[in-house]
């Protein structure tokens, strides 16, 4: 086997509750994103077209369609001989099994795996972030440094800066101080959560922090805190551009509209830096004879004949005579019959919407109709 | 009892200028994402056929660039799977022939090393959905050697290929080419027993230059041929006016159900993975198919649009087949065309095809 520069560990394993009725059977990775993507199509992209060709992806939480979505790696050219994708889920071992209790002890759990590839470095990634990166770039960074331990950090208003993890760094961006959600921070630089470490400083941190007693084996409480406290080497890597951390309805809602309203941040139409998908075979889209659509992404398999303004509708989606959406997203394979208003809402995948329904509200919150019917 | 599947795509259409100057038919594009080949690959792949031999011809670059090993249709296997092989040089000449004996001769090896017991030959450019699995009961039930597939067709539709007449048992009594005034009209798919192929071959070697069914034509005295009827929809492309007229019948509900939307029976392609079509404020589409990765600023009707196609504002395409990367400029106005890949249509320009029985072709890269 080859020995690996970086490899990649993808954390999938998270609920998202705050997302309620979206991740209510889909672990968070796995939910749609601007009609045909999934959200951990970027993180996969962005490991490709970074060069990184072997990806763990550690999973936990209703795993099932992840693991079809992700399949053999094949659609984000990740199907490669000596590396590529690699499902890892929490496993028994001799003395029983263990779930993954935080991000670091997800990671804990398969350190044979790293071994396997013996990497130089590990890049830590989270599963559920929309952003297009050149992960090369900070791994440049890293080892020119010759780091334990990189953060990549996006510069966030003053103002907001309580509600991230904050980096507090110097003039040559060696991280001094890291405070998670400060009231009064002294800075503005957030972490990511994406991190890159010297496998050899991460493996002893790991192992250490997994026999601490109280410890939540977190990489933002634990892990990070206690390499700073040892004096090793970690700085910041600043990212200039898009990024988002789909946490609430809201910003899940917003992020995708980005995709048609702010085309310049996040470009999902071009070939540079590209994000792949696993799409499934559909037909392309057919649009009626009464069909009205401006300002909107429609996906292959659709079928429209009602009115669709500033709106996505996801792959496989029907839209009855005389229905209306506005300002909504339709997740993959919902069926919306005739005559129904749909407005600032987000209708969930599979699901059946009977004729003459309204949902939604021009000035109201985003609404999340239904439960995901899950089918292959 | 097993069944192979065998495609031949090696013979040429003349009447579609530039589009099959440097393709074969089957790998033309239709229908917005498809090429025509998909519809007999996921044929023989929805009825449980795992080893499909292609018979190519000699310009098959974007035949052998879109099925690669068969992935889409679950071909890339290590038992079976899929076979390209050669065809001969002859096979493009002569025009109408879908079965050249000779290309099946120099490949006999297809039959030979294979266990199986039928062998189901078809076309490789015709758009249907059919389940094999019920022509393969029929043909094992009924005991005949060859059993080949049919479709009515109105009386008097003018017509290429051969008609057969049946008799009330379901036999073939008789077989003629390009017969007007017939309604039994064979679809270029046929299932035939393997030992009784690899004899017929050896029976009629010196008539190699001959398609099979000019031969089983002219020697029906003593072949025993049985014959399937298939009541879905069969597009047929022979000509420019029908391959708009194909494409358009993807707008019609009962088609599109029948062909590309059966849930059992998907028509595979590969996948380019284009981003979602976006629809700019002021764009007016109407009866139309719109592929992945178009942008549209200006008004569709009754057409067809292939991947990743740009067409400007106040653009207006009616009529039409528009292939992949094209980029129709502003206020363009084009009626009743067929466009290949990578045309760019200037702002302004207008280009009015005669009528729906001739429309205008414009060659791929072309520049108007």
């Amino acid at each position: 086997m080859k020995k690996k520069k970086c490899i990649a560990m993808l954390l999938a394993g998270g609920q998202g509750t705050r997302l309620g009725k979206l991740t209510s059977s889909i672990a968070k990775p796995a939910v749609s994103f601007g009609g045909k993507y999934r959200i951990i199509d970027f993180g996969l992209s962005n490991c490709v077209n970074s060069g990184i060709d072997t990806v763990g992806i550690l999973i936990q939480y209703k795993p099932l369609i992840l693991n079809r979505y992700v399949g053999t790696g094949e659609s984000w050219d990740l199907a490669v001989a000596d590396g590529g994708v690699h499902i890892l889920p929490p496993y028994a071992g001799e003395t029983g099994g263990e779930w993954y209790e935080g991000t670091a002890d997800a990671i804990f759990h398969n350190i044979d795996f790293i071994d396997m590839y013996d990497p130089e470095n590990v890049l830590i990634l989270s599963g559920d972030h929309i952003y297009k990166m050149d992960y090369n770039k900070m791994l440049e960074a890293h080892e020119s440094r010759e780091a334990d331990l990189t953060v990549s950090v996006i510069e966030v208003p003053m103002e907001e800066a309580s509600r991230f993890g904050i980096m507090t760094a110097d003039k040559e961006g060696r991280i001094t101080k890291f405070s998670e959600k400060p009231k009064n921070p002294d800075s503005n630089l957030a972490s990511m959560g994406i991190y890159i470490f010297s496998w050899k400083a991460l493996r002893k941190a790991l192992l250490e922090d997994h026999e601490k007693e109280g410890s939540s084996h977190d990489f933002g409480n634990d892990i990070i805190p206690k390499m700073l406290g040892e004096g090793k080497d970690i700085f910041v890597y600043r990212f200039e551009g898009y990024w988002r951390d789909v946490g609430t309805v809201q910003s899940y809602y917003d992020s995708q509209m980005d995709l048609m309203d702010n085309v310049e941040n996040i470009n999902v139409f071009t070939k540079d830096s590209r994000v792949f998908s696993n799409s499934n075979i559909y037909p392309p889209q057919y649009l009626g004879p009464n069909a009205n659509i401006s300002n909107s992404m429609i996906c292959n398999g659709c079928t429209v004949y009602g009115e669709v303004t500033h709106s996505i509708l996801g792959s496989g989606v029907v839209v009855g005579e005389g229905t209306v959406v506005e300002d909504s997203i339709i997740l993959p394979n919902a069926v919306i019959g005739r005559n129904c208003h749909i407005t600032n809402a987000i209708v969930n995948e599979g699901v059946t919407v009977d004729d003459r329904t309204e949902i939604g509200t021009a000035d109201g919150d985003i609404e999340v109709y239904g439960k995901a019917r899950l089918s292959i | 009892m097993k069944t192979i599947g065998l495609i031949s795509a090696n013979y040429q259409g003349n009447r579609f200028g530039e589009l099959t100057e440097n393709r074969t038919l089957a790998s033309l594009p239709y229908g917005g994402r498809y090429r025509l080949i998909d519809f007999a690959l996921s044929n023989m792949s929805n009825s449980g056929i795992t080893t499909v031999g292609i018979i190519a011809p000699y310009n098959s670059g974007s035949l052998i660039d879109h099925i690669g090993i068969g992935n889409p249709w679950s071909l890339g296997r290590k038992n079976g799977g899929l076979f390209l092989m050669p065809g001969t040089v002859y096979g493009v000449q002569a025009e109408g022939t879908r079965f050249l004996l000779r290309d099946m001769l120099v490949n006999q090896d297809f039959f030979r090393k294979d266990d199986a017991d039928y062998v189901i030959v078809t076309a490789s450019s015709d758009v249907y959905n059919m389940d094999f699995k019920p022509l393969i009961k029929y043909h094992e039930a009924n005991g005949k050697p060859l059993t080949m597939v049919y479709t009515k067709v109105p009386k008097g539709e003018k017509n290429v290929g051969f008609f057969m007449d049946i008799d009330e048992e379901g036999t073939v009594t008789s077989i003629k080419k390009d017969g007007k005034g017939w309604s039994n009209y064979f679809m270029d798919c046929f299932i035939i027993d393997k030992k009784f192929m690899l004899d017929f071959l050896q029976w009629f070697k010196a008539l190699e230059h001959m398609d099979l069914f000019e031969i089983v034509m002219n020697n029906m005295d003593f072949m025993e041929i049985g014959a399937f009827e298939f009541r879905g929809y069969l597009g047929k492309i022979n000509t420019a006016k029908d391959l708009l007229k194909v494409n358009q019948d993807m707008c019609d509900y009962g088609v599109r159900n029948e062909v590309f939307c059966n849930p059992d029976r998907t028509i595979y392609t590969k996948t380019q993975d284009e981003a979602p079509a976006f629809f700019t404020t002021g764009s007016d589409v109407r009866n139309s198919i719109i592929s992945a990765g178009c942008r549209i600023e200006g008004k569709v009707e009754n057409s067809i649009i292939f991947r990743s196609v740009n067409i400007g504002k106040g653009s207006v395409i009616r009529n039409s087949v528009i292939m992949m990367h094209c980029d129709i400029g502003e206020n363009v106005v084009l009626e009743n065309v067929i466009a290949d890949k990578y045309v760019r249509i200037n702002n302004g320009v207008k280009i009015y095809g005669g009528d729906e029985d001739t429309p205008i072709i414009i060659g791929k890269n072309e520049t108007i």
